[in-house]
């Protein structure tokens, strides 16, 4: 695989966290490469460091040593601002327990990451309707989220992902609070955005049937690269 | 702007507590307007004026003050040396002396109700040289025009304001008796001839007599005592008040009064209005400090810590919605302005409406604060309190807010979704 393919290079990478007196070592020289417009699925039991890696790939957290780029920017020595802004444009975000803002309609939600780019009004609205087009609630835009069931929920959390086209999608157990036929939806959905948007893709699951949508599981354990399945 | 519905909605989040909190803000943004509207009034008549100036004429060592009527005339004409040509000669004069008595016989009934409190004074002056009265038209003057010439008819005829008639259940044409407490042994009948003018509220529970009346019931006195003139014939003028146009004629005129030999026993004083209202106030100083520097800033602490309180509440419960802003990209500032814009929304709305409330109600429904003390009027809430009412809303709310703001900001992603891990 050339450079030029990689989405997401994760190279020898620590992360320790400090709890009073002891230093708990969550990620123990992890390297990962995820090509562009691939679907990868992270697993591995609880305390394996799935969701610290993934927090590493997002931005939203920074390695004790080593490096991650994401389309060959040096992200863990932005600053906080510059990680900020860079996640707006080139992350999308897809929780386990959607994260809605209760108090925002579909369309408010979805347009969230919006409002921290130079955008007017109507290109606003124009690519929150975009959005929630592609995940097929055009017609509940006007809903709040207590309006909604879980899976519509989540396939709205998706649409605020993909709002700002970003290149790279991180989603931490999207399918962990929904039932088989929701879990499946979202997963059709989220196989759709990798094949018709090319979108880059990295899901962590604890779910087998959910990591079997994937291009390549990843399985992690104690903080190191266990194994690496490519599907097909 | 396009933050505001984010704002909105948030505040709109949690009806109850966001209505509390306003209604919180509103009362004591109403206790602050109503302070600053009596302490600003207070200002506003204690300021010395430059022109039109009222000066006033009082005993110099006791209080209150009781000089003899035989004062009266030469006070009066500001004690100008007739051949003096350089003399200040007061554009107007009137002299004051105070009645007070009961409309009840029997002396353990008396009480605020039947309370009978007159200037004793020449009619006439009302209209020209009462503080408020001496601005209004011959048309909003009418009803004290029309009293004033009953009352030149009438020797026993006494104008008392629509408060005391009230509180009496009297009116015009009724007659009634008081039962002097400063006068003691002095009954006077009256004969109600007239009111003062609705717009000046100050004089609503005083009433007037005429001095002649008066001057005649202590001869009666006199003559039925044994020639023995009654204790207050002597000390029945309490004050001069004398018009000038300017303060260089109102020092002329303080120097030719202090300076005469006619009223050196007792001596007497002569200050501004202002002045007298100052020196009248100095009794209350320690409760206006009090009001101005412990009760109003207690009240914006208190105010301060009601918002606070439910601003903290309202972010401990979002601490998983800022690490999700954070997320999808929102850097610390801007939450901390998001929570900040949140509480300077709800406090600078609440002192708006409040202050507006104040004003629209005491002024248009009130006609005023009443401040019933001495001789002041209804004090107007200012104009100027629906800035203040919105400034203080909006400053409490932001020291309130900052605090909890400021724990917003600093919520940590990696903490708040560690439970995913």
């Amino acid at each position: 695989m050339s450079a030029t393919d990689a989405c997401v290079e994760v190279h020898d990478v620590h992360k320790s966290f400090s709890r009073g007196s002891e230093v708990l070592d969550v990620l123990n020289g992890l390297n990962l490469v995820v090509r562009q417009g691939e679907f990868v699925a992270l697993m591995g039991p609880s305390g394996s460091g799935k969701t610290t890696l993934l927090n590493l790939i997002a931005g939203l957290d920074q390695p004790t040593v080593g490096s991650v780029q994401v389309q060959g920017i040096e992200i863990s020595k932005m600053s906080e601002g510059q990680l900020a802004a860079w996640r707006t444009r080139n992350i999308g975000f897809v929780f386990q327990f959607y994260h809605l803002l209760p108090v925002l309609t579909a369309f408010r939600n979805v347009e969230l990451p919006l409002l921290l780019l130079p955008l007017s009004s109507a290109q606003r609205r124009q690519q929150v309707t975009t959005a929630l087009d592609i995940v097929g609630l055009s017609d509940r835009m006007w809903h709040r989220p207590g309006q909604l069931s879980g899976g519509q929920q989540q396939r709205v959390g998706i649409a605020r992902a993909i709002v700002t086209d970003p290149t790279l999608i991180v989603a931490d157990e999207p399918t962990g609070d929904l039932d088989a036929k929701s879990a499946d939806e979202i997963l059709n959905l989220l196989v759709e955005l990798k094949n018709t948007l090319n979108k880059t893709i990295v899901m962590v699951t604890h779910d087998p049937r959910a990591a079997e949508r994937a291009d390549r599981v990843v399985h992690l354990d104690k903080g190191r690269l266990a194994t690496q399945a490519p599907k097909h | 702007m396009k933050f505001l519905v984010l704002v909105v909605e948030n505040i709109r989040r949690n009806i109850v507590r966001t209505t509390l909190t306003s209604l919180g803000t509103m009362m004591l943004v109403l206790v602050v307007t109503l302070v600053f509207t009596v302490l600003t009034s207070l200002d506003k008549v204690t300021t010395e004026k430059s022109s039109n100036i009222k000066a006033i004429v009082t005993e110099k060592w006791q209080n209150p003050s009781m000089m003899p009527i035989s004062y009266a005339a030469g006070l009066s004409a500001g004690a100008a040396d007739p051949t003096d040509p350089k003399a200040v000669h007061p554009q107007d004069s009137m002299t004051w002396g105070f009645f007070v008595g009961s409309t009840e016989s029997d002396p353990t009934k008396r009480g605020f109700e039947n309370l009978f409190f007159s200037f004793i004074m020449d009619p006439e002056k009302a209209r020209t040289m009462f503080d408020n009265i001496d601005v209004l038209t011959d048309d909003q003057a009418r009803v004290l025009i029309d009293g004033i010439k009953k009352m030149k008819e009438t020797r026993n005829g006494a104008i008392i304001g629509e408060g005391r008639l009230a509180k009496l259940k009297k009116r015009i044409g009724d007659r009634i008796t008081v039962y002097g407490r400063n006068y003691k042994d002095i009954n006077l009948e009256l004969e109600i001839v007239g009111t003062f003018p609705k717009e000046v509220s100050q004089y609503s529970d005083s009433s007037m007599i005429r001095r002649d009346f008066l001057e005649t019931e202590l001869d009666t006195y006199k003559a039925s005592h044994n020639n023995k003139p009654h204790a207050m014939a002597e000390k029945s003028l309490s004050l001069v008040w004398l018009r000038v146009p300017d303060r260089p004629s109102f020092d002329k005129l303080t120097e030719q009064i202090l300076t005469s030999p006619s009223f050196t026993n007792p001596a007497v004083k002569c200050e501004t209005s202002s002045t007298a209202i100052s020196s009248f106030l100095d009794a209350f100083r320690d409760i206006i400090w009090g009001v101005r520097w412990l009760l109003a800033p207690a009240c914006m602490l208190v105010l301060s810590l009601v918002i606070s309180n439910a601003i903290s509440i309202s972010v401990r419960e979002r601490r998983t919605e800022f690490a999700v802003l954070k997320v999808l990209g929102f850097l610390p500032w801007q939450i901390l302005t998001l929570v900040l814009a949140e509480a300077i929304l709800i406090g600078t709305l609440s002192g708006l409406v409040s202050a507006g409330l104040a004003y629209g109600i005491i002024n248009g429904v009130w006609g005023g604060l009443p401040f019933p003390i001495a001789f002041f009027p209804k004090f107007a809430v200012p104009i100027n309190s629906l800035w203040w009412g919105a400034a203080m809303g909006a400053t409490t709310a932001f020291v309130g807010s900052f605090f909890p703001a400021w724990s917003a900001r600093s919520v940590r992603v990696s903490d708040v979704f560690a439970k995913v891990a």
